[in-house]
This record gives structure tokens, C-alpha cells and sequence, in this order.
């Protein structure tokens, strides 16, 4: 136990005898909650040695002591869409990562999170040239096994990769993945951009029910296309999926055609998506009578 | 909007092996000519296709010997260019 609440709050750890990351974070959640620019703060608590997604208020500012960061990735924008939903003035204070905040940027732009309400802490994440050091529960997905080299699609491959193969066997190896669904959900459930209230793949007149596999491709090919302009390449589906389906390389895909064909960049500005119901900007003027 | 949603699913359907089965096209109610021409040279497109995959049963035995058959002539391959 010792040793892995060392290994997620390393990151924090100083030893100039300045204060270390954490503590200074945990200053600035007390402050924010004490001065009312915040309601309420959503972070990690580190519960019999599980990092969890923890409210923190003033009525448990105590609390704040235990905040950690480290490792630990959940879609807490996805709770705070929650609450925004049923108290929308609440004013919701936030740890995010890079992909939190692309996830954030994509519910601004659908409206289910007013930006005004929203106070962002950073945390280090995903790796770059210019970023060495890297936190996150999911860096690089596992190795895939000889018979899914075979016949499926390697998690780790790019889209021109899974291009590359010719189109029956293109066919053949997605449905293989598909066919590994159990129907768990747990891709919709976890992501951080499904807020739909009512959502296509339960409903039975869409994608039939009764059957495990689900109804394939349909029923990834619903989620695929609901990803088109919102998916943010957190990679959190396919680390939810118990299957290891290529969720991410699918909706990679999907965003490289939004890009492609519409140029539009998602979670990276607040520009409308182009399959935003309400249609383009009118850019025509009525006639003077 | 149409057209937006068509093409990325068009593509959508051809990153994953159903490349061809799926068209869209703009027919005035009195273009009747134009109606008959597309709907028949898409219909024979779809019959040269043959039937859509989703109805038969899935079979990976095919590109499981086609894979076997690569990685052994690649190890062959390998041995020669390490015996020679």
C-alpha cells in the first residue's frame, strides 16, 4: 500500500523544502472554495488505495488535505456536465489534464457547460517533444496478442496502417473486434462527450436487442458517427473496454474525416462543429423592401 | 448538411470494409430521366458487388492462412538471407 501511494503522489513530491505542487494546488482549492469563487471541487481522493473522483465543498473543506493528482484520470468534466445539469449556476471548480480540457472545450461548444461556471486546475499529462515527463493511467495501450495480429486490429496501430489492408480483410478484422462486444456499454459510459439524454444505442428500435454481440457493425457504427466532431482522443473507451476493441483508432478515423473534409480541429477552439444541428451561420442578408 | 453527414459516413463505411454501397444524389421530382439512370447504374454497381458481407457468416480462417503464409515466407525469407 505504502509503496503505490508513493508511485501516484511522486509527481508532487519536492525536496528543496519548497512547497510541492500538491500542496500549493490544495492551497489554491481551500482559497477558491473559502472566497465562494468556486461551489464545489472535483478531484481525486486516494480511498484504500484507489484514487477516486471526490467532491470537495465547504462543508468537507478538511477534506482538501487528501486531494491528490498523480496518475488518476476520470472524466470528472462528465460529472460536472451532471451537476450543471440539475443546479446549471453552480460554479464548479476542476483538476484537468490536457484531455479533460479538450473534453471541456467540446461541452462549451455543445452548451452543457457555461465556461463562466468553470474553474480549471492543471495536472502534467500526456507526453510531447516538449514534455518529457508524463502522468496518466493510459499511455500507451497493451501489446496486441498473435491471433489479434492475425485477425483483428492492433490497438496500437495509426489510421493509415488499418487502411492499408485491403478492403475484405478491412472488413473482416473490424468485425472480428466488434464481435468481442459484450454490450457493457461502458465506452458511452465513460466518455466524457456522451451527454445525449436519450441515447441511440439503447434504443431498440435502432439497433435490435436480445443478442450478444450486439447488433454489429451497427451498433459501433452509431457511436463512431455521434464521435464525429466531439471525440477528443482521450483514449478513456477503449481503456474502459474489456475487450480491447480499437475504440480509439475508430474514432480517430472518424475525427481525421471531420478534419479532412470540414477542417475542423475538435476540442481545440470553440468554433461550432459541422454537424451542429442548428446548420451553418447565415451569412445571407434579407432584402430591403 | 445532407451532404456533410453522407460523405463522412461514406467514409466512415469504407475505413471499415464497405466501401461502394452507400450514394447520395440531388433528383428534382422532374428530372424523371435522371431518377431512372442513377437508381439503374447504382443497382448494377451494387449487383457486380455481389451480396453485402453482413449477411454471410463472419470467417477469419481465410486471412488467418494469409497471415500464417506471410510470416513464414518473411522467416524463410529471413533464413536465407542469414544462411546466404
Amino acid at each position: 500500500m505504502e509503496e503505490q501511494m508513493k508511485k501516484w503522489l511522486e509527481p508532487f513530491s519536492t525536496t528543496d523544502g519548497k512547497p510541492s505542487t500538491l500542496a500549493t494546488m490544495q492551497e489554491q482549492v481551500k482559497e477558491w472554495i473559502d472566497q465562494d469563487k468556486i461551489d464545489v471541487f472535483l478531484g481525486y481522493k486516494m480511498v484504500q488505495g484507489h484514487p477516486l473522483p471526490h467532491f470537495f465543498t465547504k462543508s468537507n473543506l478538511d477534506e482538501v488535505d487528501e486531494l491528490i493528482g498523480g496518475q488518476a484520470r476520470y472524466s470528472l468534466e462528465k460529472i460536472a456536465t451532471k451537476i450543471a445539469a440539475e443546479t446549471p449556476d453552480i460554479k464548479i471548480g476542476l483538476m484537468v489534464r490536457d484531455c479533460n480540457q479538450r473534453a471541456l472545450n467540446v461541452l462549451y461548444v455543445w452548451n452543457q457547460l457555461n465556461p463562466e461556471n468553470v474553474e480549471t486546475i492543471h495536472l502534467n499529462c500526456c507526453p510531447s517533444k516538449l514534455k518529457k515527463h508524463a502522468d496518466c493511467s493510459y499511455l500507451e495501450p497493451e501489446k496486441a496478442a498473435v491471433y489479434k495480429k492475425k485477425v483483428g486490429i492492433d490497438n496500437n496501430m495509426d489510421v493509415e496502417d488499418a487502411e492499408a489492408f485491403n478492403m475484405e480483410q478491412r472488413f473482416q478484422r473490424w468485425m472480428y473486434e466488434f464481435s468481442k462486444c459484450i454490450k457493457c456499454y461502458g465506452c458511452r459510459d465513460i466518455c466524457p462527450v456522451c451527454f445525449c439524454k436519450e441515447c441511440s444505442l439503447e434504443h431498440p428500435e435502432l439497433i435490435a436487442t436480445g443478442t450478444l454481440p450486439p447488433e454489429i457493425p451497427i451498433f459501433h457504427l452509431v457511436r463512431a458517427v455521434h464521435m464525429g466532431g466531439r471525440c477528443i482522443d482521450c483514449g478513456l473507451c477503449e481503456d474502459a473496454c474489456p475487450v480491447d476493441i480499437p475504440l480509439r483508432l475508430l474514432y480517430r478515423k472518424v475525427n481525421a474525416t471531420v478534419e479532412d473534409e470540414f477542417g475542423y480541429e475538435t476540442g481545440t477552439h470553440a468554433g461550432q462543429s459541422p454537424f451542429n444541428l442548428l446548420g451553418d451561420e447565415v451569412t445571407l442578408e434579407p432584402k430591403p423592401l | 448538411m445532407t451532404i456533410k453527414r453522407m460523405t463522412f459516413l461514406q467514409e466512415l463505411l469504407n475505413f471499415m470494409g464497405l466501401e461502394g454501397r452507400l450514394h447520395l444524389d440531388w433528383i428534382s421530382s422532374a428530372e424523371a430521366q435522371k431518377f431512372a439512370q442513377v437508381v439503374t447504374a447504382f443497382t448494377d454497381k451494387v449487383k457486380a458487388m455481389g451480396p453485402s458481407p453482413l449477411t454471410g457468416e463472419l470467417d477469419l480462417s481465410a486471412i488467418e492462412s494469409a497471415c500464417e503464409a506471410e510470416i513464414e515466407a518473411k522467416s524463410a525469407e529471413v533464413q536465407s538471407v542469414g544462411g546466404g
